[in-house]
């Protein structure tokens, strides 16, 4: 555990931006939102910032990407493809552990199975990861209940714990040790290893009084979703509420679906695009001769659900698949975030009334 | 690159989202959560208009027809091809259709270009029917064209009704809105003969039959009085011709409501209670491409106004717009009934302001809009065109027949192919403009890339049009035609790109004393007075509706959904809502005819068959698709026209397009 102080920051991010392309929280002036972005301009990073709307996916993963490029040539019959470069060192700093845990979800999907996704590898390769502890939850958080904050644990190359002034800071793998040791940052003493674990307890226990927005009995409803006993009654209530715009797999931080699409360009080649997908979409599970596993709306959304508390993430994973971030539960329109989802599948347990 | 912060340019709730541009390519697309009235949440369509812009089939140079084909030319060409054609004709033989996605600098300036130099008032938009029609009733009711009260005030309404449509189609984010008001503990009600997803999500939902909501909303009316439910003090204080309307209320029959309707007296009672008992209510009904009727707007306003509900802050009656910039195309003068801000073509005193600060003449005749110039006589010769959305399509022979065509558009489109000349022009976040949400919400879209080489925004091709036609505009940026409109339109007085540059928007009226924007303009003075909307006798008669005729026992309706939007000439370039629509497309590739359970076991048909739907004059085949969302008696077709709506709903019924009210009646045959 070393000491980075307040002042070596600046320090710290330009001499990553030597090397990598600089992400980050920044403000969007007008609006006040919080996004994370690439930050062309250093000084825009603000590590005190909300946690931000979007999550980084986006970074690995991109809403929409361009992974091939052919040219058919008729007169020899023969196609030509062209190689792209998606190798890019990116450093993302000012994590928040949700988000980071999210990323190793991604990474399980992308890497840790049979068929490792080149592209996703070409993005995730270069990669530096800074970690920031939340020493106060926001609104709509709840990693509490999915194991995945308020810090982080692994996965990151530094970890930062704000304290007041400056951070304590934590190495997490070769890469970022080396940066430690070229900064020439002091050591901290044992007790410093205390004050972290104090300034997380405290962050644990303020969720009570900050995190109002959302609660998530995730354990609960993973159990019942697991053993399969859910009402349809219950599906078909959420359901009715769901617009199938696919917000919801938009913005979470491990949802990993995609789609591929070939489109022709005006140059006469064509491009291969991986664009997200939604399971809340009828077209995701269509199959040929008019066949459709899940047709109804309310059967995509149990869908989605199966695969983040129970068969796909949880048991494949050994971790839910939702983070606890809060995201759907705020771009829902129909407020049916993974929150109030599992709110409607407790009540079924509890026999309690209301909605 | 960086996310840009701007407006989403689908539908008319003018969401707030966060462009991500990669070099020169808009490369995604997020929502933005600070914004007013979207808060983070987008929907469908709007969480792909990055594949949208993505999008190949763009018009990259000026064409002009030859022979079969287009040949490419340059501007000066173009434009010489227009001029030397234009300048023989009189203003009675040009027609102009605006597009109400373009911003409103694109809008006033196609409007001063038709009314000062083509010296024709036959201008209009597509998609136009009901918004033209909502206006007339709200200014005729209160004074005031468009939306009375606030989407950020809706969450505190205690009281919502929704009317026609689906507004989680139309605009699911101001449904959304609808929605969380209603978890929120707001009585929600919907009256629409189809189970819409809103309906589902109301509280009570009232299916008349269609065609009669205008009935059932003068029996709510009639069922207040009734129920002595009227604040006689109110209507005094604020309403001019109260006694008319409740003496001829009078002659409204509940016995042939609930007849003509379907609707027991019990439930319009128990509706109208809960309308009078609630401290604040809002209506939505929408309005653009499908709307309610003229006589259906009225009632409501009526309805809302006699349950003392107009001019009360968090109350009213709210027109929704169906297309971005809908409400703008007409605050900017876009219509052969207003000029710009809403004046009358019948005041004389408008038309001498606007020949003032256009300093030049201008002809007072009475236009018509386009529709009505294809479909009546042979006078029109030239036909200039915005971005067409395929609706026009319909009058494709006569279209063939003119002597100019002149489109200008960003992408290819099927109506371009008829065009004589083409002019690109740039798509929406290639230049900077400002957009008018249903909520009267002015929003600066700034330009984030640069449009494909040599491609000019439309603002500079009409002022080059403009300047060889011997008009000296002199524009040299769009913010210099918002200034223009600024001083023309008294709702933009104060709006500068400077102001809205630092805002998510400003609703108008945006002038001297509201110079932050207005939320309700109707309860900030105390002396305005309203009227109840006149519906002349003819548009009030029970016998005036088409009887449902032995010969054609069904009323066959046409409605849109999420991804069939606007025929699709806009999805159609977008990867994941294509996918969306082709799902079930292929189902049903010759179309497809909803009937209700009742209906189908009646007749004995099975999901699928194919049956012959037959009018008066035309006839159609389509597969069958059962459906629990409609009323026996009733049938309805989504409404898609390339693919889905052939020859038959083209030459039938243009009506059918304009508001869901209107129906067709016709008779089911199997096909054996």
């Amino acid at each position: 555990m070393y000491w980075l102080t307040k002042e070596q920051l600046p320090l710290l991010v330009q001499k990553l931006a030597e090397e990598y392309k600089i992400f980050g929280p920044r403000h969007d002036r007008v609006s006040g939102e919080v996004i994370f972005d690439h930050l062309p301009d250093l000084s825009e990073l603000d590590l005190q910032a909300a946690i931000p709307y979007n999550p980084p996916k986006f970074i690995l993963f991109p809403h929409y990407e361009e992974i091939l490029k052919y040219r058919y040539q008729p007169e020899t019959k023969k196609v030509r493809i062209e190689q792209l470069n998606l190798l890019e060192p990116k450093a993302l700093i000012g994590l928040r552990s949700c988000d980071l845990t999210g990323l190793l979800c991604l990474d399980r999907f992308f890497l840790d199975q049979e068929y490792v996704d080149e592209f996703y590898l070409a993005h995730r390769k270069k990669l530096f990861i800074v970690s920031n502890t939340c020493i106060r939850p926001f609104p709509q958080c709840f990693c509490v209940c999915t194991d995945s904050g308020p810090a982080a644990r692994e996965g990151f190359d530094l970890d930062l714990t704000f304290t007041g002034r400056d951070y304590l800071v934590e190495a997490g793998s070769k890469k970022g040790q080396a940066l430690v040791e070229e900064l020439n940052l002091v050591e901290a003493d044992p007790e410093s290893l205390n004050l972290r674990k104090q300034i997380i307890d405290d962050s644990v226990s303020s969720f009570d009084r900050f995190a109002l927005e959302n609660k998530a009995w995730i354990s609960r409803a993973t159990n019942r979703l697991t053993t399969g006993f859910i009402k349809p009654e219950v599906w078909e209530y959420i359901g009715n509420q769901c617009f199938e715009c696919g917000a919801c797999s938009f913005v979470c931080p491990t949802c990993s679906c995609f789609n591929i699409e070939d489109a022709n360009l005006a140059s006469g080649e064509t491009s291969r695009l991986r664009t997200w997908d939604s399971c809340s979409f009828e077209g995701y599970t269509k199959m040929a001769g008019d066949h459709n596993p899940r047709k109804p709306v309310e059967d995509r959304r149990n869908k989605r659900f199966f695969c983040k508390l129970s068969y796909s993430q949880s048991k494949k994973y050994l971790r839910p698949g939702c983070v606890g971030c809060g995201r759907c539960a705020r771009v829902c329109p129909g407020d049916i975030g993974l929150p109030n989802v599992v709110t409607y599948i407790r009540r079924e347990i509890t026999g309690e009334s209301g909605e | 690159m960086p996310y840009f912060r701007g407006v989403c340019n689908f539908c008319g709730t003018g969401c707030g989202h966060l462009l991500r541009v990669e070099g020169n390519r808009v490369r995604g697309v997020y929502p933005l959560s600070g914004h007013p009235l979207s808060r983070g949440r987008l929907c469908v369509r709007g969480w792909h208009i990055h594949e949208l812009l993505q999008t190949e089939d763009r018009i990259s140079q000026p064409l002009i027809k030859d022979g079969s084909s287009f040949k490419p030319v340059s501007y000066e060409e173009a434009l010489d091809y227009v001029v030397e054609r234009v300048k023989k004709l009189p203003g009675r033989q040009v027609a102009v259709l605006g597009s109400p996605r373009a911003s409103n600098e694109e809008n006033y300036l196609l409007g001063k270009f038709a009314r000062a130099i083509l010296k024709t008032n036959n201008l209009s938009l597509s998609s136009d029917a009901g918004q033209e029609e909502s206006a007339r009733v709200l200014l005729e009711g209160c004074g005031w064209p468009a939306m009375t009260g606030t989407l950020a005030e809706l969450r505190q309404a205690d009281f919502i009704l929704v009317v026609g449509g689906d507004l989680t189609k139309q605009n699911p984010i101001i449904a959304s809105e609808i929605h969380h008001a209603h978890r929120a503990g707001t009585f929600l009600a919907t009256i629409s003969p189809r189970k819409t997803q809103m309906a589902r999500l109301s509280q009570l939902h009232l299916r008349p039959k269609p065609g009669t909501i205008f009935y059932l909303l003068q029996g709510l009316a009639r069922v207040l009085v009734e129920e002595k439910a009227i604040d006689d003090d109110y209507l005094s204080t604020f309403t001019v011709n109260s006694q008319t309307f409740l003496e001829e209320l009078k002659q409204v029959e509940i016995e042939k409501i609930v007849e003509a309707t379907g609707i027991s007296r019990e439930q319009m009672t128990g509706l109208a209670r809960k309308l009078k008992e609630s401290n604040s209510a809002c209506a939505f009904y929408p309005t653009g491409v499908q709307s309610l009727d003229r006589r259906t707007m009225a009632a409501l306003f009526n309805l809302f106004l006699l349950a003392g509900k107009i001019g009360r802050r968090g109350s009213g009656v709210n027109p929704v717009t169906g297309i971005s910039n809908l409400l703008g195309s007409y605050d900017m003068g876009l219509s052969p009934v207003f000029l710009p801000g809403y004046a009358s073509v019948e005041d004389e005193l408008a038309w001498e302001r606007l020949e003032n600060f256009w300093q030049t003449k201008l002809d007072r005749w009475s236009g018509k809009n386009v529709d009505t110039c294809l479909s009546e006589g042979e006078d029109i010769k030239a036909l200039f065109v915005v971005d067409h959305d395929e609706e026009i399509i319909r009058h494709v022979n006569r279209i063939r027949q003119l002597d100019l065509i002149v489109y200008f558009g960003a992408y290819e489109n099927p109506f371009a192919s008829l065009a004589h000349v083409i002019f690109p022009r740039t798509s929406y976040v290639e230049e900077e403009g400002t957009y008018t949400n249903s909520e009267r919400r002015v929003q600066l879209v700034l330009k984030r890339i640069e449009p494909p080489a040599g491609v000019r925004p439309l603002w500079k091709t009409l002022t080059n049009l403009a300047q060889a036609l011997g008009h000296d505009w002199n524009y040299h940026s769009v913010e210099n035609i918002m200034s223009e409109i600024s001083q023309l339109v008294p709702y933009y007085r104060s709006l500068t790109y400077e102001k809205l540059k630092a805002r998510l928007g400003l609703k108008w009226p945006n002038d001297d004393l509201h110079p932050e924007g207005t939320d309700c303009l109707l309860v900030e003075e105390a002396s305005r007075r309203f009227r109840f909307v006149q519906v002349n006798g003819q548009e009030k008669k029970l016998a005036g509706e088409p009887e449902v005729q032995k010969d054609f026992p069904f009323k066959l309706v046409v409605g849109r959904s999420n991804y069939f939007w606007h025929q699709n000439s806009v999805m159609k370039r977008t990867f994941i809502p294509k996918r969306e629509y082709n799902a079930l497309l292929l189902l049903y590739p010759r179309g497809f005819v909803e009937i209700s359970k009742e209906d189908a076991s009646r007749l004995g048909l099975r999901e699928k068959q194919v049956v012959r739907i037959v009018a008066e004059s035309a006839e159609v085949r389509l597969a069958a698709r059962i459906s629990g969302d409609i009323l026996p008696g009733m049938l309805y077709i989504p409404y898609f026209i390339d693919e889905m709506i052939p020859e038959f709903l083209h030459r039938q019924v243009a009506d059918l397009e304009k508001n869901e009210e209107f129906f067709l009646p016709v008779r089911l045959e199997k096909v054996v």
